[in-house]
């Protein structure tokens, strides 16, 4: 219980915090530039739920984001119409995704190592196609995804939270989430049991692609280019939101809500500071001691449990 | 009295593991500790061992009252403990394991490498057993490891050691060799501790025994004079029928047919066929490849008169097969998963539609499952690991029974589970054969099979050696596992 409740504790009292120090906080426009603010690593961070918990970790989410978020873009540039466009980049993420699925699951290779490995070859690969120049030739109403709003909310808030919504129906209502759940606390106790885990675990890194694909796209829209060099560090931020909001690096653990909680705690660290007047130096110190604090919390709550 | 411990209590969380634990043991003894899985004895041996704090009570250590905070202040006092779960450095050499935290330094406080691989090799040899110091023990299997922690505890020429079911994983010939150990040791002068579940091993060599029930010391004496049925009573709690014994069925139709170089046998509906060997003689491996963990490359499986390919356990469960593994926290259990989800886990397929678990549904199998295998459980979200050993075997067979098969494959079904687990574990079975299944059982347990089985194969180095009926003798399996047939 104190599990669920403590990081939700974290993110109201630094929300009442902020509302106190600075009246500039409260505010409609600062409240959904925070929501936008943080609106791609959230996305991110969802896909990164699932792999995490079904014990993996990907790497390379963040320059799979700027290869599906360059593709989609350079469709959009070439005349393809927006929906065309946006399709490339969730279809670059899948296929991005997929490939890393499958080389950790079929190959059996540790997964820190291949994404470590993708990481350099998807950057490679946006930079080679771009040749390292941006596209800036968007059309106008793409704004929309990123900076547009619906009923008076932010429209990537809608997004995400139909992302969220869809991310924490498969983790706690099918048997896939049931099956990542069970891969990421003992994998050989999955394989014994029937599972077929290494259709699941790929299917895990695809699904985690995929999104990272749909963020790509609102971090285009956001920026309207498509940026080669986009996203470097998102996947150190994205693996942090999980990990703040309870999830495990051994696998097994973490949860929707969980990662949500975690990454609006760091969005709300960096808006507040910006606010603030704190230098965004001290700020990325603040971020990491929270990352620490936060996992400690979580051992210490595990610890008396575990000795025996 | 080298070593007495008082009225210890010890709680974690709201858990109480130990309430009034006592226990005094003298140079020159082997004390046994006895309990069920939960009674309290690795927690009294690990505050012993100075692993864990007591809440209250008092620790004598040769007379004088005496604390110790940490592990390294109770090796120092002259503490060894062998542990049930292997707690070695797997990247590291036999050699470097024995030393761990003593290292032999040379010059300059270098470690000296050549002295310890001499003195292990030493060791080693004196013990005869079948190690080499510059070993990794990664690659050693789980009784290699055991050895090594004996050797590692006798290296520290302690004046106690504390042993915790150290031959579960041995060979006879293996636990043959840590009895002579033992006997060394108090010989020498050493208190010994033997934490065990085998009945067979208290009269070999136990001089007194003590014995725990749910965290309290029931019963301190000397074993010439306490009968075994005494101590399983003391330990239950309650009189029990020390032997349970099966009543065979007729056998039904052959549910499976396996047919490999050297090993042809058939499963029938409604019998419970032993699997009986050697440690190293493939029962285990038998086993598994019939679940398809290390496929066949030759010969093949036919279930209910038809060939099947199973290249996958994924295959096997589809054929209708289950195993239910020999080391169940590493191939049995989600440990960190709630034990209702481990329990509903192969049978997720049948729970869900497109995907999509009802949970009405799961929570309901799951509740079937504890109910008929009296599976004791917090809540059906209480995670597997904080379960004991015993519910967490019944959780393992919940999961088939669950699901429902027809072919059961029990690899050591009742191995480090107490006796009241041991005796429900076998009822199912029992009830699963009289349901129309075909079962086979892998025990390294003797007395086990006999009671159990209603036949009995027998594995020599991986080939079929003999099958014999269910009123056979220990001696028997044990020639025909053994030696050449007697001619």
């Amino acid at each position: 219980m104190m599990k669920r409740l403590l990081p939700f504790l974290t993110l109201a009292l630094l929300f009442a915090a902020l509302a106190v120090a600075t009246p500039h906080f409260l505010t409609a426009p600062n409240l959904s530039s925070v929501v936008r603010q943080t609106a791609v690593i959230n996305i991110m961070a969802l896909g990164m739920t699932l792999i995490i918990v079904a014990g993996g970790i990907d790497l390379s989410v963040g320059s799979m984001l700027a290869l599906s978020g360059f593709l989609g873009s350079m469709a959009m540039d070439r005349g393809w119409p927006i929906a065309a466009g946006v399709a490339v980049g969730l279809a670059a993420g899948l296929a991005c995704g997929t490939a890393n699925g499958i080389m950790t699951a079929k190959l059996r290779l540790n997964p820190f190592i291949v994404t470590l490995g993708t990481l350099g070859i998807y950057r490679g690969l946006a930079l080679v196609i771009s040749g390292g120049l941006p596209v800036q030739q968007l059309p106008k109403s793409f704004a929309f995804l990123g900076e547009g709003s619906l009923l008076g909310v932010p429209f990537v808030l809608w997004v995400l939270a139909a992302c969220a919504a869809l991310v924490h129906f498969l983790l706690e209502h099918t048997r896939f989430g049931r099956y990542a759940f069970a891969i990421g606390s003992n994998p050989e106790a999955a394989l014994y049991a029937g599972i077929p885990v290494a259709f699941h675990t790929t299917a895990v890194f695809a699904v985690g692609g995929l999104l990272t694909g749909l963020a790509a796209m609102v971090e285009c829209s956001r920026l309207m280019t498509g940026q080669p060099t986009a996203g470097q560090g998102y996947e150190l931020q994205a693996i942090a939101a999980v990990v703040i909001g309870g999830g495990s690096l051994r696998g097994g653990e973490g949860s929707v809500t969980g990662t949500l909680i975690g990454a609006f705690i760091m969005g709300l660290l960096a808006n507040g500071s910006d606010l603030l007047g704190i230098s965004p130096y001290v700020q990325q110190a603040v971020i990491g001691a929270v990352i620490i604090l936060a996992v400690l919390v979580d051992e210490l709550r595990k610890r008396p449990a575990r000795i025996r | 009295m080298v070593l007495e411990l008082e009225s210890m209590q010890k709680t974690f969380g709201g858990a109480v593991a130990l309430r009034r634990g006592s226990l005094a043991v003298r140079a020159g003894e082997v004390h046994l500790l006895l309990g069920e899985n939960g009674a309290g004895k690795s927690t009294l041996m690990k505050i012993a061992a100075g692993m864990l704090r007591p809440d209250a009570g008092t620790l004598r250590w040769r007379g004088a009252a005496a604390r110790f905070l940490n592990p390294a202040e109770a090796q120092r006092a002259g503490v060894a403990m062998v542990h049930q779960e292997s707690l070695l450095a797997p990247h590291l050499s036999v050699a470097q394991n024995i030393f761990l935290g003593r290292e032999i330094s040379g010059r300059f406080g270098l470690l000296d490498r050549r002295r310890e691989q001499a003195e292990a090799r030493r060791l080693i040899e004196e013990h005869r057993f079948p190690l080499r110091p510059e070993w990794k023990v990664e690659r050693l299997s789980p009784a290699g490891r055991q050895l090594v922690e004996i050797l590692r505890a006798i290296a520290q020429q302690a004046a106690l050691l504390i042993f915790d079911e150290p031959t579960s994983a041995l060979s006879d010939a293996e636990t043959k060799e840590v009895f002579r150990v033992i006997a060394g040791l108090r010989e020498r002068g050493a208190a010994v501790i033997y934490i065990t579940h085998r009945m067979e091993e208290l009269r070999a060599l136990g001089d007194r025994a003590t014995v725990l029930r749910d965290g309290e010391t029931v019963f301190t004496g000397a074993m010439a004079e306490t009968g075994t049925d005494e101590l399983i009573r003391h330990m239950a709690g309650r009189p029990l029928d020390s032997v349970y014994r099966r009543e065979p069925l007729p056998p039904g139709r052959e549910r499976l047919r396996v047919e490999l170089p050297g090993v042809e046998f058939s499963l029938h509906s409604g019998e419970i066929t032993g699997l009986a060997g050697l440690v190293g003689a493939g029962r285990t491996e038998l086993c598994r490849a019939i679940f398809g963990i290390e496929p066949l490359r030759r010969g093949r499986l036919l279930v209910d008169g038809e060939e099947r390919r199973i290249r996958s356990p994924r295959d096997a469960v589809a054929a209708g097969i289950a195993l239910i593994p020999e080391d169940r926290q590493r191939h049995g259990l989600a440990p960190a998963l709630p034990v209702g989800h481990n329990v509903t886990l192969a049978a997720l397929g049948r729970l869900s539609r497109c995907g999509v678990l009802n949970q009405r549904a799961e929570r309901a199998l799951f509740e079937e499952q504890a109910a008929r295998l009296r599976l004791k459980a917090e809540s059906p979200r209480q995670p597997a690991a904080r379960l004991s050993g015993g519910n967490q075997q019944k959780a393992v067979i919940a999961k088939w029974m669950a699901r429902g098969a027809g072919i059961y494959l029990f690899d050591e079904p009742a191995r480090g589970i107490d006796i009241g687990a041991k005796i429900e574990v076998f009822e199912r079975m029992d009830e699963l054969a009289r349901g129309g299944a075909a079962i086979l059982m892998a025990s390294s347990e003797l007395p086990e099979l006999l009671q159990v089985a209603d036949r009995i194969l027998v594995l020599r180095q991986g080939r079929l050696a003999a099958e014999l009926p269910r009123h056979a003798t220990q001696e028997e399996i044990l020639r025909h596992a053994a030696l050449e047939p007697a001619s």
